[in-house]
């Protein structure tokens, strides 16, 4: 199966300039593959730095030593070392980050939000529309909520909008830190239905789930950090 | 469900649109921007961050073209080949400031014609670049104070009828309708109430983004920065001390004085 992501050589540690520069190891040297179809569970107990490795892979944060070469369309692009607008590129086309956490814009409406990175790869807008209704709808979210902004919403009805919004259009990388942390039961399901669904198109899933039930149904692999701990 | 298919073909490499080559200006001894450098793809939007007094307003002034700088070159590609904006014959200058750039200023009254009704303040510009046919340019007028989302009714009150926000939202209108393909901004939502501030950023992405103009952006409010810029240049004294990607440098920043920046935010 194909490579989507390789991981090589990767090391954190925070250096805290306004904290005594105090200097936090993370982790060292970690490597691992992800191919196509793949769902890898980031695995360790808290604090093994599971959250800062998938925000590596994502360019959000800056790895101190190391690369992460993503496939993207015919090549592979080094998320560590390449411009920002390619990096940015690489996201809208190929790497998704979904995390339990909807970044609230002033004043967009739901619907917008989920339509957004639709539009932002061209899905003509009648389209987009279309399929963020269906996907809000499948998510349980009621069409009276549709065209209000959600800073009102709660927490799950958020944590929701968030996942239509990832996976009305999913990439063919998914990075997902806890995407299911605060849902009810058949909520759970129905992101859980929306994560194999697009494995089973051939995308490559990595992610963070603290509910083993969830993490069973879905990981055909685990990743375990604790063995790349750094010494403090 | 099926997976986005990427379709950039990266072996076309666009040129950049603009390039700040060791861009520096003194104010005699004192320090206002210092060798600062980097390239402006088309499209791409960059912010400048960075505590007042930090040479953030200095060095847009000089890449807008409005202060000389002291040192250094600002190349902008205008036909072919990037020139030199600062050689180019003041009126050449002068036209190409006013047909491809616009500046966004932080007071709207230094950016609209106070005495001239909100649809002659859009329209004027289109006559700038060589429309002539009234009743179109008053159409495309009234399309884009509906952009702005000011009420067409008004398109014959002056200003200074306005309200804060609306003057500038009035005043993006007046920049964005020549449709030009770079953007300077000095704090655009500085002196706003956060309500009307929403309003206007929302405002500014999806223009932005449906234009595909580039724009710089000066702003000392990280929210901002995050909500509207792709790329970030943090600024001390004068000197950029730290830049890239807008979430890696707010996120994971690096260099002393913007962790010091970024912890030192409210959140509300």
């Amino acid at each position: 199966m194909t490579t989507m992501l390789r991981a090589e050589g990767l090391s954190k540690q925070f250096l805290l300039h306004t904290q005594n520069s105090v200097s936090l190891p993370v982790f060292a040297q970690v490597d691992f593959t992800v191919k196509k179809g793949e769902a890898v569970i980031l695995h360790g107990a808290s604090g093994v730095g599971k959250s800062t490795l998938l925000r590596i892979l994502y360019g959000n944060y800056r790895p101190s030593a190391g690369h992460v070469h993503v496939l993207h369309g015919s090549q592979f692009v080094d998320i560590v070392t390449a411009t920002p607008r390619r990096v940015l590129e690489v996201r809208r086309r190929t790497l998704s980050f979904v995390s339990q956490f909807l970044r609230v814009i002033p004043r967009v409406s739901t619907i917008d939000i989920v339509k957004d990175p639709m539009l932002a790869r061209g899905i003509d807008p009648s389209e987009a529309t279309r399929r963020a209704g269906d996907m809000l709808a499948r998510l349980n979210l009621p069409e009276r909520l549709w065209t209000l902004a959600p800073s009102t919403f709660s927490g799950g009805e958020q944590q929701r909008v968030n996942i239509a919004r990832s996976f009305v259009d999913p990439t063919a990388i998914m990075l997902l830190d806890e995407p299911t942390a605060s849902l009810d039961a058949a909520n759970r399901d129905v992101v859980v239905h929306l994560i194999d669904e697009a494995r089973n198109n051939g995308a490559a899933i990595i992610g963070i789930f603290h509910d083993e039930a969830v993490r069973d149904r879905i990981a055909t692999r685990r990743l375990d950090l604790t063995a790349y701990r750094a010494a403090a | 469900m099926t997976l986005v298919q990427p379709m950039t073909d990266f072996a076309i490499e666009p040129e950049p649109l603009l390039l700040s080559k060791s861009v520096s200006k003194m104010y005699g001894d004192r320090v206002g921007c210092l060798d600062v450098s980097f390239n402006l793809w088309p499209g791409e939007v960059l912010g400048i961050v960075g505590e007042s007094g930090s040479g953030k307003s200095t060095l847009l002034r000089c890449l807008a073209g409005i202060d000389t700088p002291t040192a250094g070159e600002v190349l902008f590609r205008h036909g072919a080949d990037p020139v030199n904006i600062f050689d180019l014959p003041e009126p050449t200058r002068r036209k190409m400031m006013r047909t491809e750039w616009g500046i966004v200023h932080q007071n709207p009254r230094d950016g609209l014609r106070m005495d001239v009704s909100a649809g002659g303040n859009v329209g004027e510009r289109l006559m700038d670049r060589g429309d002539r046919h009234y009743g179109k340019i008053r159409d495309a007028a009234l399309d884009w104070l509906g952009r702005v989302e000011i009420d067409g009714n008004r398109i014959d009150d002056r200003p200074r009828q306005f309200s804060g926000g609306m003057q500038q939202r009035l005043q993006i209108a007046r920049v964005l309708v020549p449709e030009p393909r770079l953007v300077f901004m000095d704090e655009p939502t500085g002196g706003l109430d956060v309500s009307v501030q929403a309003r206007l950023l929302d405002l500014l992405r999806v223009l932005v983004r449906d234009l595909g103009i580039a724009a710089i952006i000066v702003t000392h409010d990280l929210a901002v920065a995050r909500l509207l810029t792709d790329r970030l240049m943090v600024m001390k004294d004068g000197r950029v001390v730290e830049e890239g990607l807008t979430d890696q440098v707010l996120d994971d920043p690096h260099h002393a004085y913007t962790q010091l920046l970024t912890s030192a935010v409210l959140s509300a």
